[in-house]
């Protein structure tokens, strides 16, 4: 196991390096640089001066070879957007917020999706089953901006009960940590992934419910809720964590759309702000970051397996 | 039973041990690493140290000792609430560090050195009066004696002289430093670096003498200096370029002084209790707080804002705030910059190297219904040349009209003249757009349809990324064939928006005719008539000769609470229109929160 989780954290490594490569040439590739020549183009010497600032001048590997010899020492220079203070700060500051958010809304998309998707499974083809069936589909089909604006205009403008904006603001219950202003942008986020986790927790649950261990299990006279737990649930995880496991990742680097309409000061909003102005250390640290959470959360589930299924050996292992 | 608890340990071990390095990894990736010196501290949320304000005489009394309005609320509620976007990308509050990406509540820390008011003439600011010397070139600026920093220290012609340096300066790489090429003199060898930045021509004659020297004649100098935006030398030195970023370090010559900065969320200013510019402000604080555009104008419906721009507005939001009879009232159109729409051709290659070509899609659309039924006439009106009505030098009277106006019959006779008789032959087009705006983009998807239907053309839209067409605009020769931009003035002087359009700017045209003109007229100092006559007759050429294809001039405007009030921008101006002028900063110091 230990000689397997080493072999995938190296590929991760080698994939982290083919990305960085990629997107660093793909972001030359585009045309435009970190300044703006949106009424009058510049003077030549004026645009060469803000080149070299930036050391844009120089071929492109050689700025590549630059970046990454400091990247390898986690100096990821200084962001165009904000130039006091470094690429590192700023996405540890900024990352913070986004997997607060992250975080709540893994626990209420799991949480709800998961209860919604056993009920709708052990209430097979009742009302129960089609109106958790229909909220699904209304969770995947709208727009999570869409849902924030009608909470916004709900709960905030009408009523008045909720904050519209903010993120540790408003009045909370320990610190700054479970506050009002967290309730929308966390139910606004939620819903997608819910709607998805419970689908797929009902599909999964429906196929196991059926099999024959669980009917022996039932005839042999053990009580539902044992039934439930320790052979369709545990049986059910499995292709569930496969297409859940990616939803972390996902909730996890931030959502522009949710950051944005509640005004929350994550890391969302520099994944399109950091293209758009062609920020060159942003944009490569977003992608190694992106490629990392990712990585690492596939290499969790797979992991995970052998914990839920001990007949799964990875890497290998002998059975 | 041993095996069990051996596989339930493994397991157990297999997974804690795993997450144990993995959460490790995590962590030292995140350790920052040595942050290089900052030139000032980073953005926290932070408060200014205690300045001793002045005490008010009484509730209706400013810190300057100004009594308020009969109808104003108290001052201790001189409280303006207004929206920052928080999808903008800003990095400083002063111009000469970065003009394209400065916060909200920018240009409030200094006076330039000259304002203008609500008919758009160049009245004093920091400077009290200037003249142009016998030669033309040496400008003298006179600066109003008593000005002074928030901390006390007096704002002097050397810390104009040091902005500008600094401007140039090749290291700094300004953004902007367009502006002043081929005005200043050794400007443009000082951004080369050929030059050191002391040979400058804006020298420091005293304290309060501040000498600007031109490359040639340039009688639009002193509107030019509505851009003056000064940095205290002092302060640059000791703290670096971004030393408004933080309050502890932040300085002011203007209205209002830095309170409290929490990046990504709110802004505070307070009225600087050392001002004594021309606009005391009646305001005591303005909160700028961070939001979303889509949700601004909720917020502004909830009251947790007093006043938005138009940008921020759908033409849904449109619609509700034209019905309501109380939002009506409150939105305050105005011209803004004059900015004007168009559509551009490279007319060195086929098929707009054909005049003929250029009247026929210039002829081919009806501007009036466009603006009637997608624009809609409070956001714009009909364009027919580059000059919005009002602008000096503009066409009030419509006599360029004809020249671009709407008549598909004759637009047809044009293309069969060219050689494309019902739009046979003709190569299909690609419209490019620059990164537009909804409402922007169904308006050129109108102004497409109405021209491909006309002449039997194929037009096909395309709205790139913002970078990505000003590229292609820029590049020599251009790459973009046929596509729809838009440009707002700088300074109010026809030089300024004919001047885009010389050969040597940024569109692929030439007309020497027109280049002589607008140089010609641009250098003449006494003789305004003349002038005038001049710049009309480069602008008719310019339409005539289809240069580019006019759309429409835009209304800009901004929709205020109706206890927001002041006669600077309630009040209409000498054609009629009221609202927040562009430059004319004296707002900041008539706005005031009426009770309510």
């Amino acid at each position: 196991m230990a000689r397997y989780i080493l072999g995938r954290l190296l590929s991760l490594l080698f994939v982290v390096w083919v990305v960085s490569m990629i997107t660093f040439s793909l972001m030359h590739a585009v045309p435009g640089g970190p300044f703006d020549e949106d009424k009058q183009p510049l003077p030549p010497a004026a645009k060469a001066n803000i080149l070299r600032k930036y050391g844009l001048d120089k071929p492109v590997w050689q700025q590549y070879l630059n970046y990454m010899n400091n990247a390898v020492r986690f100096d990821f220079g200084i962001p165009y957007q904000q130039p006091t203070t470094t690429v590192a700060e700023l996405i540890s500051h900024t990352w913070k917020t986004t997997a607060q958010v992250g975080v709540m809304t893994l626990l209420l998309a799991f949480t709800l999706g998961i209860t919604l998707g056993v009920i709708s499974a052990y209430n097979q083809n009742s009302w129960i089953d089609s109106a958790v069936t229909f909220l699904a589909m209304l969770g995947v089909t709208l727009p999570s901006f869409v849902l924030a604006i009608l909470l916004i205009f709900i709960f905030a403008v009408r009523l008045d009960w909720l904050p519209m904006r903010g993120w540790g603001d408003s009045a909370c219950l320990v610190g700054n940590y479970f506050c009002t202003d967290w309730i929308l942008p966390v139910i606004a986020y939620a819903l997608a992934p819910s709607a998805i986790i419970a689908r797929y927790t009902r599909a999964s649950i429906v196929d196991v419910i059926r099999s024959d261990y669980v009917r022996t299990a039932r005839a042999k006279g053990l009580n539902e809720r044992m039934v439930m737990v320790r052979h369709v649930f545990r049986n059910a995880l499995i292709p569930m964590v496969t297409v859940l496991g990616p939803i972390i990742p996902d909730l996890m680097t931030g959502s522009i759309f949710i950051e944005s309409t509640f005004s929350i000061p994550g890391l969302g909003k520099f994944f399109v702000t950091s293209t758009f102005n062609r920020d060159y250390p942003m944009i490569m640290a977003i992608a190694f970051l992106i490629s990392l959470v990712w990585g690492l959360v596939y290499l969790l589930t797979d992991i995970a397996y052998t914990w839920i299924d001990p007949r799964v050996r990875l890497g290998g292992e002998g059975g | 039973m041993n095996k069990l608890v051996n596989s339930q340990r493994s397991r157990w071990y297999s997974l804690v041990v795993p997450l144990l390095v993995i959460f490790s990894l995590l962590l030292g990736a995140c350790q920052a690493p040595a942050a290089p010196a900052p030139a000032a501290d980073a953005p926290a949320a932070t408060e200014a140290p205690a300045e001793e304000a002045a005490a008010p005489a009484d509730a209706m009394t400013t810190i300057y000792g100004t009594k308020l309005p009969d109808d104003a609320a108290p001052y201790e509620e001189q409280v303006l609430h207004l929206a920052c976007d928080n999808g903008s990308s800003a990095t400083t509050f002063d111009f000469t560090v970065a003009v394209y990406n400065r916060y909200c509540l920018a240009d409030l820390f200094q006076d330039t050195l000259i304002d203008l008011d609500k008919d758009f003439n160049v009245v004093p600011a920091s400077a009290e009066s200037w003249e142009v010397a016998d030669d033309g070139v040496t400008w003298t600026f006179h600066i109003k004696p008593g000005l002074q920093w928030s901390d006390g220290t007096p704002l002097t012609a050397y810390d104009w002289e040091a902005t500008y340096r600094y401007a140039a300066d090749p290291e700094h790489a300004w953004d902007f430093t367009w502006f002043y090429a081929g005005v200043i003199k050794n400007w443009d060898e000082v951004v080369a670096g050929e030059v050191p930045v002391e040979e400058l021509g804006v020298v420091a004659v005293d304290d309060l003498t501040l000498q600007i020297i031109t490359k040639d004649l340039f009688p639009p100098l002193p509107g030019m200096m509505k851009f003056s935006f000064v940095m205290q030398k002092k302060a640059m030195e000791e703290h670096g370029p971004y030393y408004n970023n933080d309050p502890a370090t932040s300085v002011s010559a203007g209205p209002f002084m830095l309170e409290s900065f929490e990046e990504g969320k709110k802004i505070v200013v307070v009225a600087n209790p050392n001002y004594k510019g021309f606009r005391q402000p009646r305001l005591q604080r303005l909160e700028g707080i961070f939001m979303s555009t889509s949700t601004m104008f909720a917020a502004f419906q909830n009251g947790e804002i007093d006043e938005m721009g138009y940008g921020a507005l759908s033409p849904a939001d449109f619609e509700l705030v034209l019905s309501d009879p109380v939002m009506s009232q409150n939105y305050l159109r105005h011209f803004g910059d004059f900015r004007t729409d168009y559509l551009v051709m490279d007319t060195y290659t086929e098929p707009f190297n054909n005049l003929d070509v250029r009247k026929a899609f210039a002829h081919a659309f009806d501007r009036e219904a466009i603006i009637k039924n997608v624009y809609t006439e409070i956001k714009a009106l009909p364009a027919y040349s580059m000059l919005m009505p009002g602008f000096p030098s503009s066409d009030v009277d419509g006599k360029l009209k004809e020249y671009q106006n709407f008549d598909c019959d004759l637009a047809k006779q044009h293309l069969s003249d060219a050689g494309f008789p019902g739009g046979e032959g003709f190569p299909k087009l690609e419209m490019w757009l620059r990164g537009e705006n909804p409402t922007r983009m169904a308006v050129y998807q109108a102004v497409a349809a109405s021209i491909a239907e006309c002449l039997s053309v194929e037009i096909e839209i395309s709205n790139k990324d913002r970078k990505v067409y000003m590229d292609a605009l820029n590049a020599d020769p251009t790459q973009i064939v046929f596509g729809a931009v838009d440009y707002g003035m700088d300074f109010l002087d026809p030089v300024n928006m004919l001047g885009i359009w010389l050969s040597t700017g940024r569109h692929s045209w030439k007309n020497d005719e027109f280049d002589n003109l607008v140089i010609d007229a641009g250098k003449i100092v006494d003789d305004p008539v003349k002038r005038d006559q001049m710049f009309r007759e480069a602008e008719r050429i310019l339409v005539d000769d289809v240069g580019g294809i006019f759309v429409a001039h835009e209304w800009q405007g901004d929709l205020f609470q109706p206890y927001v009030q002041g006669d600077s921008f309630r009040e209409p101006d000498s054609n009629g229109v009221s609202g927040q002028h562009w430059g004319n900063d004296w707002i900041w110091g008539n706005k005031y929160i009426a009770k309510h």
